[in-house]
Order: C-alpha cells, then sequence, then structure tokens
C-alpha cells in the first residue's frame, strides 16, 4: 500500500499548499483525486512519487516509511511509482526520438532497450513513430510515449497527474484503457488526478476530493 | 433566415516546408466550405493536429510566412484572405473578427496590469468612446468578470479568469464575430463551462461565435452548429442537435463514442500524416472499425442534404439537395 | 462548381514592427553564410599565403624598406623591408590559433563549471559562483599583464592569460540554462525513472548545452583576437618570431608618423574583417538556432 499521512507541503515558507492530506492507494485500485485547479492536486502527486520533500507527514510504501526524496530516495523506491505529468511537451527531452525516451529508464536501470517495443505496442504507438522527436508528434502521441515510460519498469504505483488534460477524446479513451489494462492485469495501484468528473466516475474505484 | 455574416468557401491552406517545399508540403486545410449565420455558435471540432487552428489563423491573416490560401472568405463584402495587411490590422482583427486565443495567459503582457491592456486595446480599437477605463470596465462586467480583478498582473490570474479578460480583450472593438480557439484548454470542467457559456451569451441577434475546440463536451453545450474536420477536410456540418444525435459520418461518431459518458471507446489507429493524405475519403483506414454506418462513397467534398452536408456516406432516406459550394 | 476557387498565393505579409515574415530566416542564413565564407577565405589565405612567398621576418632588407602599395607588394612593405601581405596573413594565422585556444580553453572550463554549479545547486552552486565573482572583480587586461610579465614570450602564457579570464561568462550562461532546464518536468520524469544525477548531467543537461556553449565559443574569438591582438600592442604579446597582428601594429606605430599608412591600414582592416566575419557566423548561428527552439509550426 502508497499512503501518504498528514503531509503538509508548499512552495514558500508558511504557506502551505496542502495542510494535512491523506490518502491511501492498495495495488490493483484505481483512486480518483478531484478538486478545482490550485488545490494541490499536482503537489500531491509530487509527494507521492518522491519528487517533493513533505515539510510534515509521513510517506509510507508498502509498510516502509520514506526518509529520503528526489535523489536521496533509492533508484529501486523511486521507481517503484511511475508517473505521467499533464503536458508531455514539457516532461519528455526535446533532443531525444520518442524511443529513446521510453528506453530512458529502463537504460538507467541497466535493462537492454529491447524492451521499447513491447512498451511501445501496448500503448499504441507503431514502428515509425517512434524514430521521431517530440515535436514531429501530436500530443496525444507524446503522451502515449509517456505513459510507456512510465509504465517501463513495471511499477507497483501510477500517478497520473491530468494526464489526459491536454489530449483530445479519442486519445483520452486510449490513454485510460491501457493504464486500466496495466491495473487488473499486473495489479498496480493507480492515483487518477482530473478536474474532469465525467472521466473520474468512469475510471475510477472511488474518487477522493481535495479543497 | 438571419444574416450570414461570414462566408467560408473552398478554403486550403498548404505549408511549403524547406525552401520550395522541397521537404514536402503539408496539407493543412483542404476545401474548406461553411457558412456562419448571426446569433450562431459554430463549434468547429476535431482531434487536434486535423487543421482547425489553421483555418482561425488563415481567416485573421495570421499564417506563418511559409503557408499558401487559395479560396474565398468574405464578411461584410470583404475578401479576407487576399486583403493588404493594413485593410486587416486597420478594419478586421478586433472590429469585425474578435480573437480570444488558446492559453490566454501567455498573450498578456507579463509586466503590464490586466486593466492597462484593456485600456490600451480600447483607446486603440473604440475612438467614439470617450472614457476608456469606464467602458473597461463595462468589458468586464459583461464577461462576468469583476472589475476589481483588472489590476492583478496576468501571472497573479487565474486560467479562467486570464480567459475573460482574453475574452474581454477580444470583445473590445465590438466585433461582429468572435473566434475562440480552444478557449477551454487546460480549464477545470465547471470554468469550462462558465467559459462557453458566456460565449454562447455573446451570439446575440447580430453577432456569432465560432469556437475551435477538440472539447465535444464542451461543443454540445452550447453549439447551435457542428462542424467536424478531420485531416485538414470538413466532413460534416449542420445542426448542433441534429449532429450530435445522429452523426452520418462515421467520424462523428467515433468521436462521440470516444467520450467518458458515451461508450469510452478510442478511436483505432491514428490520423493520416498531413503530408500525404489520399485523395478521397481519409477516413477509410480507420472506418471499419464503426459499424452500422452506409458505405463510403470515398468522396472527399461534403454533399447537402436538408440542412445537414456531409461526405462520403450519404445517408439513404434523404434526397440531395447537390454538392456544396 | 469548380472543386477548388482561384490559385494558390502566399500568406506572407509583413508585420508591424517585424521584417517580412520570409526575410527573418533568409537575413539570418545570409549573414551567417557570409560569415562563414568570409571566415573560410580569411583562414584559407592565413594559412596558405604566408607558406607561398618568401617570409623571414628574422631578416632585415633595407633594400625594400617601406615601400609603397604595388603590384610587386599589395600591401607594401614594412620597417624591415618585408613584404606585408604576407606578413599581415602570417600574423592573423599566429591571432587565429590564439584566439581559438583560448576560446576552446574557456568553452570547455566555463561548460563544465557552469553545468556542475547549476547541477549541484544549493551551497556548491553558490560557493562556485562566489569564484566566478571573485575572478570577475579582477580586471582582466590587469590580471593577463601579470601572468605575460611571469612568463615572458611564452605563446602558452598568452593563451593562459586569456582563456583564465573568459571562462567565466561561458560558465554564467550555462549555469543559467541548466537551472532553467533543471526546473522542466522531464528531469523530474528522468528522476522518478531512477536516474543518478550523473546520468541526468550527461543524457539531459550537457546535450541541451552544446548549442549554447558553441555559439558562446565563437562570439569569444574575435575578443580573444582583441585581447591577444592589445597584449601584443603593449609588448607583452608574443615573440617577434611569432609575430601576431598585434606585434606588426605595435611595430608600425613609428613608422606611421613617417606617412607609411599602409604599415596600419591592412593589418588593422584583416583584423576588423577577421572580427565581423566571425560574429556574423555567430550571430546567423544563434539566430537559426532560437526559432528552431520554440515549437514548430502549431498546426
Amino acid at each position: 500500500m502508497l499512503s501518504a499521512e498528514g503531509i503538509v507541503v508548499g512552495y514558500r515558507k508558511g504557506v502551505p499548499v496542502l495542510d494535512g492530506v491523506d490518502l491511501h492507494i492498495t495495488p490493483g485500485e484505481t483512486v480518483g483525486l478531484a478538486g478545482p485547479s490550485g488545490c494541490g492536486k499536482s503537489t500531491l502527486a509530487k509527494v507521492l512519487c518522491l519528487l517533493l520533500r513533505p515539510w510534515k507527514g509521513r510517506l509510507r510504501m508498502d509498510g516502509e516509511v520514506i526518509t529520503g526524496f528526489r535523489h536521496d530516495a533509492p533508484a529501486a523506491l523511486r521507481t517503484r511509482v511511475g508517473v505521467v505529468f499533464q503536458q508531455p511537451r514539457l516532461a519528455v527531452d526535446p533532443r531525444l526520438t520518442l524511443r529513446e525516451i521510453v528506453a530512458e529508464p529502463l537504460l538507467a536501470n541497466g535493462f537492454p532497450a529491447s524492451g521499447v517495443i513491447g512498451l511501445a505496442n501496448r500503448v499504441g504507438l507503431t514502428g515509425e513513430l517512434l524514430e521521431r522527436r517530440p515535436h514531429e508528434v501530436s500530443d496525444g502521441q507524446l503522451q502515449r510515449a509517456c505513459l510507456a515510460r512510465a509504465l517501463a519498469l513495471r511499477p507497483r504505483y501510477l500517478v497520473c497527474d491530468e494526464m489526459t488534460a491536454m489530449v483530445d477524446a479519442s486519445s483520452t479513451a486510449g490513454l485510460v484503457r491501457v493504464v486500466r489494462e496495466q491495473a487488473s492485469d499486473l495489479e498496480t495501484g493507480v492515483l487518477a488526478i482530473s478536474h474532469d468528473d465525467a472521466l473520474l466516475d468512469v475510471w475510477a474505484d472511488r474518487v477522493e476530493r481535495l479543497g | 433566415m438571419t444574416e450570414v455574416l461570414l462566408d467560408v468557401h473552398a478554403l486550403s491552406v498548404r505549408f511549403q516546408l524547406g525552401r520550395r517545399g522541397r521537404r514536402g508540403v503539408v496539407r493543412a486545410v483542404s476545401a474548406a466550405g461553411f457558412e456562419l449565420r448571426a446569433g450562431a455558435v459554430l463549434a468547429l471540432v476535431g482531434e487536434s493536429g486535423c487543421g482547425k487552428s489553421v483555418l482561425a489563423a488563415a481567416l485573421l491573416g495570421l499564417l506563418p510566412a511559409n503557408a499558401e490560401v487559395r479560396g474565398r472568405a468574405t464578411m461584410d463584402g470583404l475578401e479576407l484572405l487576399g486583403a493588404q495587411e493594413k485593410t486587416l490590422a486597420e478594419r478586421v482583427r478586433g472590429r469585425m473578427i474578435g480573437l480570444v486565443p488558446q492559453s490566454a495567459a501567455s498573450h498578456l503582457t507579463p509586466v503590464r496590469t490586466a486593466r492597462a491592456q484593456l485600456v490600451e486595446t480600447v483607446r486603440a480599437l473604440r475612438q467614439d468612446v470617450a472614457d476608456a477605463p469606464a467602458f473597461a470596465d463595462d468589458l468586464a462586467t459583461r464577461v462576468g468578470l469583476d472589475p476589481a480583478t483588472l489590476r492583478l498582473y496576468p501571472h497573479q490570474l487565474s486560467g479562467g479568469t486570464a480567459q475573460r479578460v482574453a475574452l474581454s480583450l477580444a470583445l473590445a472593438g465590438d466585433p461582429r464575430v468572435l473566434l475562440a480557439d480552444e478557449p477551454t484548454v487546460g480549464l477545470d470542467r465547471p470554468l469550462v463551462e462558465h467559459v462557453v457559456d458566456t460565449l454562447a451569451d455573446l451570439s446575440t441577434q447580430d453577432k456569432a461565435v465560432l469556437m475551435i475546440t477538440h472539447d465535444l463536451a464542451a461543443a454540445r453545450r452550447v453549439a447551435t452548429h457542428v462542424a467536424v474536420m478531420y485531416a485538414s477536410r470538413l466532413v460534416e456540418f449542420g445542426p448542433a442537435g441534429a449532429v450530435l444525435a445522429d452523426p452520418w459520418h462515421p467520424y462523428t461518431g467515433a468521436l462521440l463514442d470516444a467520450l467518458p459518458d458515451g461508450r469510452f471507446r478510442p478511436i483505432p489507429g491514428d490520423p493520416p500524416e498531413l503530408t500525404a493524405l489520399p485523395d478521397g475519403c481519409a477516413f477509410c483506414q480507420r472506418c471499419p472499425a464503426m459499424p452500422g454506418y452506409p458505405p463510403c462513397t470515398g468522396e472527399a467534398t461534403m454533399r447537402r442534404f436538408g440542412d445537414r452536408f456531409v461526405a462520403a456516406h450519404p445517408p439513404a432516406a434523404i434526397p440531395e439537395y447537390g454538392p456544396l459550394c | 462548381m469548380a472543386d477548388l476557387v482561384g490559385a494558390w498565393h502566399s500568406a506572407a505579409r509583413s508585420r508591424a514592427g517585424t521584417p517580412r515574415g520570409r526575410h527573418i530566416g533568409g537575413r539570418a542564413r545570409l549573414r551567417g553564410l557570409l560569415g562563414v565564407g568570409g571566415l573560410l577565405v580569411l583562414i584559407a589565405a592565413a594559412v596558405l599565403l604566408p607558406s607561398l612567398g618568401e617570409l623571414d621576418q628574422s631578416k632585415v632588407n633595407y633594400g625594400t624598406r617601406l615601400l609603397a602599395p604595388s603590384t610587386a607588394h599589395p600591401f607594401g612593405t614594412d620597417a624591415n623591408g618585408a613584404d606585408l601581405l604576407l606578413r599581415s596573413f602570417a600574423g592573423l594565422r599566429v591571432s587565429l590559433l590564439v584566439a581559438a585556444l583560448c576560446a576552446a580553453i574557456s568553452t570547455v572550463l566555463g561548460s563544465l563549471f557552469g553545468a556542475i554549479s547549476g547541477a549541484l545547486g544549493g551551497w556548491p552552486d553558490r560557493l562556485l559562483m562566489r569564484l566566478v565573482d571573485t575572478v570577475n572583480a579582477v580586471p582582466h587586461l590587469l590580471l593577463g599583464i601579470v601572468i605575460v610579465a611571469l612568463f615572458r614570450g611564452n605563446l602558452w602564457a598568452v593563451v593562459a592569460s586569456i582563456a583564465l579570464t573568459h571562462w567565466t561568462t561561458v560558465a554564467r550562461i550555462v549555469r543559467a540554462e541548466v537551472l532553467s532546464l533543471r526546473e522542466r518536468p522531464f528531469i523530474d520524469a528522468a528522476i522518478s525513472g531512477g536516474s543518478s544525477r550523473a546520468r541526468i548531467l550527461r543524457r539531459h543537461l550537457l546535450p541541451a548545452i552544446v548549442g549554447q556553449a558553441a555559439i558562446s565559443a565563437v562570439l569569444l574569438l574575435p575578443h580573444a583576437v582583441w585581447h591577444e591582438t592589445a597584449l601584443s600592442f603593449l609588448g607583452l604579446g608574443l615573440p617577434p618570431h611569432l609575430a601576431s597582428i598585434g606585434n606588426i601594429l605595435t611595430e608600425a606605430r613609428r613608422a606611421v608618423l613617417l606617412g607609411s599608412w599602409w604599415v596600419v591600414v591592412f593589418p588593422s582592416v584583416l583584423l576588423v574583417l577577421t572580427t565581423l566575419a566571425t560574429s556574423g557566423l555567430a550571430a546567423g548561428w544563434r539566430d537559426r538556432l532560437v526559432p528552431r527552439r520554440r515549437s514548430e509550426l502549431a498546426l
């Protein structure tokens, strides 16, 4: 289980964005997180992926209390939580091809890059698209590459931070379908953050509200 | 019938990549035709990259330098596509067509307050207004903005407020056509509804709104007419209620199926590259996955049936009025 | 009815405040091409010309002293009777060599310093940046004079005196670039994907700054040429057998008072042309790089 207990965190001293937030995700479960923009959904997502150290509160992953964040956390713990961000254009290195983007976590952890094809097929990126660079593909196609990257190391938890906000309806349906398959096949615990209630209604097992 | 404000006829836009198109030609808009009547809210929908925003940019003469256009777009007897830059700047932009841009906050000058920019716009566009600051407050109120928030700088505005400031800027010159390019991208659902409702309220007796969006739910909420664009071509056009309730073109159906409150089914495959478009129906590669539609005639241009237009999939029971144009 | 109306026409328009759209790219390309072409011609001449003619800078020939430009000596001759055309290009060769060495060393040093400082952040960054400020606080020419005075007449002393004072600019530019990159979500994604600090630096940050660093290097080139010229002009530069443009101009001071204008004009013009060509190249390159970094055509 991935659980955040009494998280207090912000970006400026004395101005907490989150003030005592609790959230639990069990493997295989999809938790929706709803709330207006600016309520701290993305901040909570960063804490859960070990990218932002909370001022107060505790983060526990599979019984273990997390003490280090960002590079202070061991790679094995960081990679246990996959993440997909809202804006695919900003979430990829513009110089790399989609193949290199998806392969990055595999290579960084000493795995062969041969797994890329399977991952790409899984999100529906076909051969030739993989050789292109971010500016040559649409937002939807790029977000699929980001999802493939997040799934590359078979994370036990997956945080989708407004994954579908920048893409059109068809891409949204496609991305969510892949995440759902992942959740049911590999027992992945998913945090689905969105401001679209209609989407969370069909996607999440239960919906938490923030703000 | 109400007056036609904007008449677009066989509008095409292409981009030459490399010098003289040596690295290929992007066909962004192919022979698009529609008319925008007073009182209408026309939603131009389609997947991202289908050429919607290019169409909007072409109407305002805001295309990049490697673009080429042909066709006609007339408003008030003025031919927009061939117009001189001077004419566009002095008569069209802001005065005849107001533009509500995508991601409004980045279209505001970061170092000046919203009020300063609004007042400046009023002064530039409306010589007849004596008291520009009061007029600016009035504009803000019309789009549901508290005039007090105008003293803020763009970075202090939330996404929805920035969008409303952009809307008031677009209204400053009292244009008869409002052109909103993806006005709701990145906004919360309640804010989306607020923004599109405000837009719809602005299309009164003698005004109209052209809303470019990939958000079908927003289009369904306020549009009176819908134009569906796929791979640079319009494939279906007609009254919003009829088109969205009973789509004739399988692509329209597929878009509706992809909505979370529909069947939530992605459209299989990817749209074709705009550099390598087939001559006929471009949807055929993805079409077989959509059963229940009449067979494809392969024809790319739309034909008219009553008050609706559709390409390649003529309904069996309705007589054809002849081709569009 | 016709499927399409009318013929294609260009949508390019002049917009208020900017030159005609198509020409922005064209002008950058022209400037870049002129820069590259000019520099190539100058370098080729500097490499080839001196070895084609007979030039011995250690010899003095009073018979051909201070001859005005003619067909035999297009640039005239200098106070020692050497052909000024050959001598100027030999000097340019030395100047360019010194400048290229300086630019390369400053850029590598500055890029590494800036990238590491930006990537580490926190107190190591503050410490390293104060070091940069300290180097900057010392007047460059003064520091150069001290180094050269300690190791008189040594080419490497001249290179070191310029390189060691000019890497700070590159370091600042590169650090700023790295700091802005560091905040981008793709770095977060890399951390989440298990990438180590070193891997992020190697894979994402350093490749991103190569373009910036290369432009800084090219921009440093003319600066280094002038700096070396200044040192040599002060008599602190290179030894006479390695005469650079600076040395030639020092020697020319006396001759010009006797009415021999050509000994100053031709070497100076060569220096100015080199500077213009290099900065043209750098500016053209930068203009080409910047629009590419913005997202391309938004369809």
